[in-house]
Parts: structure tokens; C-alpha cells; sequence
């Protein structure tokens, strides 16, 4: 072998050594950085009453993996912004912001390592993004999902401030997992302030809601 | 006499408890949209929210409502009473003892008895 030949072989295995994700350092850096404080992120869903839940001081992170798109995630670790109006789990604090800011290659590997948390709860391939005008109606309309969340329609947000804003919900969440959170939330969250739609929606009108919530844009 | 004193007791105990944990239902699904104090104004009512969720302390609407009234809207949501679909279905959610608790928590907080 030519030495030309035995160098591009090394260059090309450590180039697709440094592109693996690295789970192990992310795992060290999210405990390091004392993100366990707030976030757990072994499942199963651990909260079995409404104290449960309101002794969690932040959202689980067990499922992040197959909750999150990666780009979203990895951006949002180097710049957090709030995703709740409201603290979470209270109902009369508004949200100051100040979640902990991660840099460089610790954001790269806390991203992998959450990447990494992924559930078979959720099926992949089953929802496309698109602004159906059914589950536009479904959600605006039929259901109460904003009453409880805020979202941007012709430029203009609205909804309430208990759930999660899904401004740009497209960007940050899987398809997938929205319509899994809800046709079996249960297994995500065994007690949330969301209703269970689960045997009250079909599955048709799910996918539409999950399609149309998943083709939000924004910031 | 010191028996029947320890029944009334060990009963009211369990009422109590009861209608702590009511009050806890209350306040993580309701009070969102009908205020921690019953009012009608939790926090997703924005300016732009689409109807004004029930007030439950106005004792003269409240009492309009029978209780089966109360908790068939609980269960299926506003429409079940030709109000908002803001209003959710909660039958897939709470169990019927958590309904009827919730029952009791709306009718403490206007004091009054419902419609036959």
C-alpha cells in the first residue's frame, strides 16, 4: 500500500471517530453540570401521583432522545430559551429563563447523550409534517389544545400559558412522538394537566393534529 | 359514648382527606383555566381566550347547575352543556371518586346546592 494510500485510510478513520456520538462524555457532562438535579433520564416514567409530579423541577428526559430533533436540541443547549410561559408546575410564576447554558463540545456530547434516550413507545415514519386544514380545526376548534398552549397562526400567537408554547413546536419536536405523547401519554407521563385524548379522538384525527402541530414554525 | 366519639373522629379524618385530595385535583388540572380560587381566572385566560371559563363563586349561576349537570361537563367536556370545547373532556383522566370530589370542591366555592 502507498503511503498516500495509508494516510487518507487514517485520516478517513479519524474523521469517522470524531463524528460517532459520544455518549459517554455527554452522560459525564449532563451529571457534571448537575442536570440530574432537575431532569431524570432513566425510564420508566417514575411519578405515579399528582406530588410526584409536582416534586419534579424539571420535565423527564428519559424519552429525549426520541422526543427531540437533534438540530433543535443542540442549538437550544447553547442558547436555552423558555419553552413555558410559566415555571414549570406552577401556575402563578411566570418563567424568568436562566436554565444553565452549555458550550461547545460539552453541548455536542450532552446532545448525544440525550439523543441517545430514545423509547419504543415511539414508531418512527408515522407523521409528516403538514398544515392540514383538519387538524388545524381539530386543534383550534374541536379540541381545547389552545387553551392550554400557545402557538403562531398568520403571524399572530395566541393560546394560554400552562402547557408547553409549540411556537416552532416543528422545529423541536419528532412527529412521531407528538402523536405517540398522544395516543399512549400515559407511558410518557403517567400524571400531566393534559387530558387524555386517548379513546376520546380516533387515531385519523390524531395523526392530523400531530401533522399539523409538527408544521409550526417559529422561533 | 367514647366509642362513638372515636368513629366520629376516625370519619372526619377521612373526609378531611378527602377533600384535601379534591382540592389537590382541583388545583393541578382545573385551576388553570378556572383559577385557584374558583374564579374563572387561571392563567391560560389571556386576553384572547375564547370564552370566559365558569366562575364557580357566583352562587346564582352555580346554582342553576345540578350536580349531574357539573359532572357531565367534567367528564365530556363543554359541549356535553352547549359550552366551549375549551372546556375538556375529562373522563379518560379522572376516576369517578376524583369527579365527584371535584363535585364537592365547585359547590365549596360558591356555597350553595345545585339545581334538582
Amino acid at each position: 500500500m502507498r503511503y498516500w494510500q495509508v494516510g487518507l485510510s487514517l485520516a478517513m478513520a479519524l474523521w469517522c471517530t470524531s463524528a460517532l456520538p459520544d455518549v459517554a462524555s455527554g452522560k459525564a457532562a449532563f451529571e457534571g453540570q448537575g442536570c440530574t438535579g432537575c431532569h431524570y433520564t432513566e425510564g420508566p416514567a417514575r411519578e405515579k401521583t399528582i406530588e410526584d409530579q409536582l416534586a419534579k423541577a424539571g420535565p423527564e428526559l428519559w424519552y429525549a432522545g426520541s422526543k427531540f430533533n437533534r438540530p433543535w436540541l443542540e442549538a437550544w443547549l447553547t442558547d436555552p430559551k423558555p419553552i413555558r410561559l410559566l415555571k414549570y408546575n406552577s401556575l402563578d410564576e411566570k418563567n424568568a429563563g436562566g436554565h444553565p447554558t452549555l458550550v461547545g463540545a460539552d453541548a455536542t456530547a450532552v446532545t448525544d447523550f440525550l439523543m441517545s434516550l430514545t423509547t419504543d413507545a415511539v414508531t418512527a415514519g408515522v407523521i409528516k409534517p403538514k398544515s392540514h386544514p383538519k387538524g388545524k380545526l381539530i386543534f383550534k376548534k374541536k379540541m381545547p389544545c389552545s387553551g392550554c398552549h400557545q402557538y403562531e397562526d398568520r403571524k399572530k400567537v395566541s393560546g394560554g400559558l400552562s402547557g408547553p408554547s409549540l411556537v416552532g413546536a416543528g422545529a423541536r419536536l419528532n412527529p412521531d412522538w407528538i402523536y405517540a405523547y398522544l395516543s399512549n401519554p400515559t407511558v410518557f407521563k403517567p400524571v400531566r394537566m393534559m387530558p387524555v385524548f386517548a379513546g376520546l379522538m380516533s387515531p385519523k384525527d390524531m395523526e392530523f393534529v400531530s401533522a399539523y402541530v409538527a408544521s409550526f414554525k417559529g422561533e | 359514648m367514647v366509642r362513638v366519639f372515636m368513629l366520629f373522629f376516625a370519619l372526619s379524618l377521612v373526609t378531611d382527606a378527602i377533600a384535601s385530595d379534591s382540592e389537590t385535583t382541583y388545583k393541578f388540572y382545573c385551576a388553570q383555566c378556572h383559577g385557584v380560587n374558583g374564579d374563572g381566572t387561571g392563567p391560560n385566560v389571556t386576553a384572547d381566550f375564547a370564552t370566559d371559563p365558569r366562575n364557580f363563586t357566583k352562587k346564582e349561576d352555580m346554582a342553576k347547575l345540578s350536580d349531574a349537570d357539573i359532572r357531565s361537563v367534567i367528564l365530556d367536556g363543554g359541549p356535553a352543556l352547549s359550552k366551549s370545547a375549551l372546556m375538556p373532556p375529562w373522563s379518560k383522566t379522572l376516576t369517578s371518586e376524583e369527579v365527584d370530589g371535584l363535585v364537592q370542591v365547585l359547590r365549596g366555592f360558591c356555597n350553595c346546592q345545585g339545581a334538582p
